[in-house]
């Protein structure tokens, strides 16, 4: 790992952090919600890059199913927020 | 929400996705991360997104709970059967070899990809069942 693997996984740590501080505070819901969206993309950004580090492609299976499942749970929270149900 | 042209036409286009995805993650499994628990919650997680989407009366007439049922003791079934085969030939519970007996290694793949064929099918309808129940009682 050369120093800006290093310096790209720390500044993607910093805003997932960010966007937690967010998620914990934020004044509405909406807030919150979007928050936990972007930490997920954080997270699928790190993945990536975790797999180029290691040059493991398997982590590219997991970001992608991270993404799909990350899309899924906005929805649902969405959702659950609009009507207390998730299913009408 | 459940107006929504832009979440309903994302959901729709993803929805076949996810079901592809799922499976390849069940093929794969045996090289790469995954495998049949993985690729289960998957699909589920394919079905969960088109109840939430178009409502849970078109994910019924597109998966019958019937369906869901017979999955769910069909993957069971498929795990025991060939981890019987194995004790009714003589051997160990999950014996590979006695699918093939003159070629062991094609037999353990074989084996191995009925198997978590088996978990992959029960754990999709498990979890559809659970997010069924839960909601069903929780409105």
């Amino acid at each position: 790992m050369n120093s800006a693997e290093l310096i790209t996984a720390l500044l993607i740590l910093a805003g997932a952090f960010l966007a937690l501080i967010r998620a914990v505070k934020g004044p509405t819901v909406f807030d919150r919600v979007l928050a936990v969206n972007v930490f997920g993309t954080k997270t699928v950004i790190l993945l990536a890059l975790l797999g180029y580090i290691g040059n493991r492609s398997g982590f590219l299976d997991i970001a992608i199913l991270y993404a799909l499942v990350n899309f899924l749970g906005t929805v649902a929270l969405l959702r659950f927020v609009e009507s207390r149900r998730f299913f009408q | 929400m459940s107006d929504s042209v832009v979440l309903r036409t994302i959901g729709g286009m993803l929805f076949p996705y996810i079901l592809v995805y799922g499976l390849y993650v069940q093929m794969h499994g045996e090289i790469g991360p995954g495998g049949g628990f993985q690729a289960g919650v998957l699909v589920a997680a394919a079905f969960i997104l088109h109840a939430l989407l178009f409502g849970k009366e078109l994910t019924d007439r597109l998966l019958p709970t019937w369906l869901v049922d017979l999955a769910m003791s069909l993957g069971v079934l498929l795990y025991i059967g060939v981890g019987i085969l194995g004790l009714v030939k003589g051997r160990y519970f999950l014996d590979y070899s006695v699918l093939d007996p003159t070629h062991p290694a094609p037999a353990e793949a074989l084996g191995m990809t009925l198997v978590e064929a088996g978990v992959g099918l029960t754990v999709a309808s498990v979890i559809l069942t659970m997010v069924r129940k839960v909601n069903g009682e929780s409105s």
